[in-house]
């Protein structure tokens, strides 16, 4: 295959004399002349930076010019893509800097995570070039740039320990100099999952403007910290995207489906909109009380909503649900004027008082109060049960919807049944005896509340 | 056909299955994560990918990726991981990638409130890029609205080959509630069109300026030049040439020339009328309801919901203001959001402006401003 299958050879590079840049793009000419790769099978996604004028250097290749430091993510998502469409042929080899390594580092060690298909060269001139040489997160120590005039004091990112420590599975180092580089660049893009090269080079404008540079003092700068070169160490033996994306379990079936109701299996006698607020502490089964609540409303032909609320962390503190329930298609789903206010525990309770709606109650409005709590300031009919002592903390809300049932039967036996038969089996025992017990609690007190 | 309960969040991931998504990527926030966790659990069962990523420009970088190789992908997100997928969203613009970003609205700014509705991102999602382009967003007020506009959502991007935003909020998302599967009404899934050769390949390539290139994905036969620098018709980035002019232009004009077909609103009209309710959302929901109660009283009233956000849905809006004096725009957010930017096809109307934060706005305050306004 000729050269100008990638490289144009007439290609004018676009760098300034002596960068870096302009030998990685000949090593990756002969790195894809060595593979004998189909040029429509690698899509060359670069960075924004000096580094990203490549792409035009190579006219049979698919070209990616992406944004600062996310071209890493763009070619993980072509690369995803791949694991979807069979037979996925495409290789999308990255050209980023070490500026927009530091920007998207994150990419970076997601991608390795990932072990998706793609190949990284890294190109490590110590700054950014494009914008006038400031230091980036792999300036050496004591390297002098544009933002570090006195040299930088903050210790070098080791990017490929980085990256061996996200499990990647190809990692090497060279000199933008060094002739093995194109071999290295081959076996990079062959791996069948994450590589990354890291290429050390110069910035002619810059890096040696400030420092005093030749090609031995960078192989000196790369002792100091320590750099290895040539193929490190990684986790080689890592499998695939495609056979990792396989081995995942497979999603269990979605819970228990929401109830369909082909047609109304028991009219509700419901002629008017009621609007309904259940309120009680976080995991004490009251959001799911009124989901049930909402099945058996559905199974019943009625239309509802169910509008959940609690705070951030939703394990502790108070826990609610405002239900319309309508004949008809639902609009508003606030609670204007609420119709009935089940509380069922002391967070409840401070939660209303606190949200308003217990001075949004109207003369007419029922409030079933758990027997330990104290009469709320709102206006309405009060009913103290004794929903967290005879039902238990965690069927009270369930038990209280029940006792109101008994006063105002809205939904007939069969649409609870219908309710409970959307639970699994082992599910169901819990909800009936909350049900059993609302609907034999007792009122010990009913009265109107100032 | 079955009645059953879901949330709009819900309504949104189906729909998203029912225009052909075939990837997703998402990350955990308040009120869009069960969009994710939907699509996590379905979408494999659908010959598609979804993928846990580890921020919002990870998300959203690789649903374009993803799209460039040929699939139709979404993410779904609320404010804050919005605010960090900008610069992403202007790349799909400029590169001319599909897709759609659900943006699931809570209370602003910052963190704000997680768990508290609001319609406050309406700037936010339009006014989103340098040099103003048109991000089309559609807005639903109910579960059966989240199902339908979500697949609009995709047509349109993938028609357009542009990024389309979904703006839902936290109660229209995270309410669960009645569906009819019998009501919905869904529209077909459309196809970007691919690229049939026959001519030398121009990744952007048009005749007319309003033309939407022909796709061909990144791996395929003919070779793409994808960039979001100023480009010409090739995708080669050039500068003080008049045909990247040109290119910017096109990128406005294929939406603009497209503006009446997308315009979906929901209108109530009473021809008599002197006042006019417009609203979109969860606000929609409560105005309806106001409209309602306002007729039973005697007053003469329309209703106008927007459902087409951007663009503004003009010749319905147009429609609905004849004869009409006062315009009532009802939004859950501070400054009217909706409103200025509908003022410039109010003039001549008096525009009252009903805002709230912090809660749902309810009929009666809706009512009560119509009654205002009659007096
Ligand atoms: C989000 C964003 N921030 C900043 C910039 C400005 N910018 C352009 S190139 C560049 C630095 C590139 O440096 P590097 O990645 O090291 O590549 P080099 O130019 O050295 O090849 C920056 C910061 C940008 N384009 N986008
Ligand atoms: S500024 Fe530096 S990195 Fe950019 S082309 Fe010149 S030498 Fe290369």
């Amino acid at each position: 295959m000729a050269e100008n299958q990638y490289l144009a050879p007439d290609a004018k590079l676009p760098y300034c004399r002596g960068c870096g840049h302009a030998a990685v793009v000949r090593h990756l000419s002969r790195a894809l002349e060595r593979l004998q790769l189909p040029p429509r099978s690698i899509a060359l996604t670069t960075d924004i930076g000096c580094v990203g004028l490549a792409d035009s250097l190579f006219p049979y290749l698919h070209t990616v010019h992406t944004t600062h430091g996310r071209s890493t993510a763009f070619a993980t998502g072509m690369a995803l893509a791949e694991v979807v469409l069979e037979p996925g042929g495409l290789k999308p080899v990255v050209m980023i800097g070490d500026g927009g390594a530091m920007i998207g580092l994150l990419h970076l060690v997601h991608a390795a995570q990932l072990n998706v298909d793609i190949t990284v060269l890294l190109h490590n001139n110590f700054l950014f070039g494009m914008t006038g040489g400031q230091h980036s997160a792999l300036t050496p120590l004591d390297f002098a740039t544009a933002t570090t005039p006195g040299g930088n004091w903050t210790p070098p990112l080791d990017l490929v320990a980085l990256l061996r420590a996200a499990h990647a599975g190809f990692l090497a180092r060279h000199l933008a100099t060094d002739a093995a580089l194109d071999a290295t660049i081959a076996e990079a893009i062959a791996y069948p999952g994450f590589a990354l090269v890291e290429i050390l080079e110069l910035c002619t404008a810059y890096g040696t403007r400030w420092n005093q540079l030749t090609g031995s003092k960078l192989k000196e700068i790369i002792a100091r910290q320590g750099y290895q070169v040539g193929r490190l160490e990684a986790e080689a033996g890592r499998p695939t995207l495609r056979e990792l994306y396989r081995r995942a379990p497979p999603s269990r079936p979605a819970r228990a489906a929401a109830p369909e109701a082909e047609k109304p299996m028991t009219a509700s006698p419901l002629t008017a909109e009621l609007r309904l607020v259940v309120a009680g502490s976080a995991g004490e089964r009251v959001q799911s009380a009124a989901a049930l609540f909402c099945r058996a409303a559905l199974a019943a032909g009625l239309y509802t909503t169910q509008k959940n609320d609690n705070p951030v962390t939703q394990g502790t503190g108070f826990s609610l649900a405002e239900i319309c329930l309508s004949p008809r298609p639902i609009e508003y789903t606030g609670m204007e004027n609420p119709d009935v206010v089940i509380v069922a525990s002391g967070d409840g309770w401070k939660e209303l008082q606190a949200n308003g709606t217990f001075a949004r109650c109207r003369p007419e409005t029922l409030l079933l109060i758990d027997a330990e709590l104290e009469a709320p300031p709102a206006q309405g009919r009060l009913l103290r049960l004794e929903l967290r002592r005879a039902a238990s903390p965690s069927r009270a809300a369930l038990a209280g919807l029940a006792a109101w049932l008994v006063l105002s039967p809205f939904l007939p036996d069969a649409a609870w049944q219908a309710a409970l038969a959307t639970l699994s089996a082992d599910r169901r025992a819990e909800p009936s005896e909350a049900l059993r017990m609302g609907r034999e609690l007792r009122a010990d007190r009913t009265g109107t509340n100032p | 056909m079955p009645r059953r309960l879901c949330s709009g969040n819900r309504m949104v991931a189906e729909g998203a299955l029912a225009a052909g998504c075939r990837f997703f990527a998402g990350y955990p926030i308040t009120p869009a994560s069960e969009i994710y966790e939907v699509m996590m659990r379905e979408l494999p069962r659908h010959g598609g990918m979804a993928l846990s990523a580890p921020d919002e420009i990870s998300s959203l970088c690789y649903c374009v990726g993803a799209s460039l190789r040929g699939l139709k992908a979404m993410t779904a997100t609320s404010g804050p991981g919005w605010a960090l997928m900008i610069e992403t969203l202007q790349y799909a613009l400029m590169t001319e990638t599909p897709v759609v970003i659900a943006v699931v609205q809570r209370l602003g700014p910052s963190t704000g409130g997680a768990t508290q509705g609001a319609q406050g991102d309406v700037w936010l999602t339009e006014f989103a890029t340098s040099g103003g382009y048109t991000i089309p967003v559609f807005c639903p007020s109910t579960a059966a609205e989240c199902h339908d506009l979500t697949v609009h959502a995709f047509n349109w991007s993938e028609r357009l080959r542009t990024p389309v935003v979904l703006l839902s909020d936290k109660e229209v998302g995270m309410t669960t509630e009645v569906v009819d599967d019998a009501v919905l009404a869904t529209p077909p899934a459309v196809e970007r069109a691919d690229f049939a050769g026959g001519r030398p390949f121009l990744t952007y390539g048009f005749a007319q300026p309003e033309e939407v290139p022909a796709f061909a994905a990144v791996g395929g036969e003919v070779k793409v030049t994808v960039t979001g620098s100023a480009h010409d018709q090739q995708g080669r980035l050039r500068k003080n040439a008049p045909e990247v002019i040109e290119v910017l232009r096109h990128l406005e004009r294929k939406i603009e020339v497209h503006a009446e077909e997308m315009e979906l609103a929901r209108t109530d009209l009473d021809p008599g009328a002197s006042h006019l309710v417009v609203s979109y959302g969860i606000t929609a929901r409560a105005a309806r309801q106001a409209v309602a109660a306002l007729r039973r009283e005697g007053v003469r009233v329309s209703f106008f919901q927007a459902q087409t956000l951007f663009p503004i849905p003009r010749r319905a809006l147009d429609w609905a203001l004849a004869g009409v004096e006062n315009v009532l725009v009802a939004e859950e957010n501070l400054t009217g959001q909706y409103r200025a930017v509908l003022a410039r096809c109010l003039e001549g109307k008096r525009v009252v402006g009903i805002n709230r934060i912090g809660g749902l706005i309810a009929p009666g305050e809706i009512v009560q401003a119509v009654r205002a306004a009659e007096a």
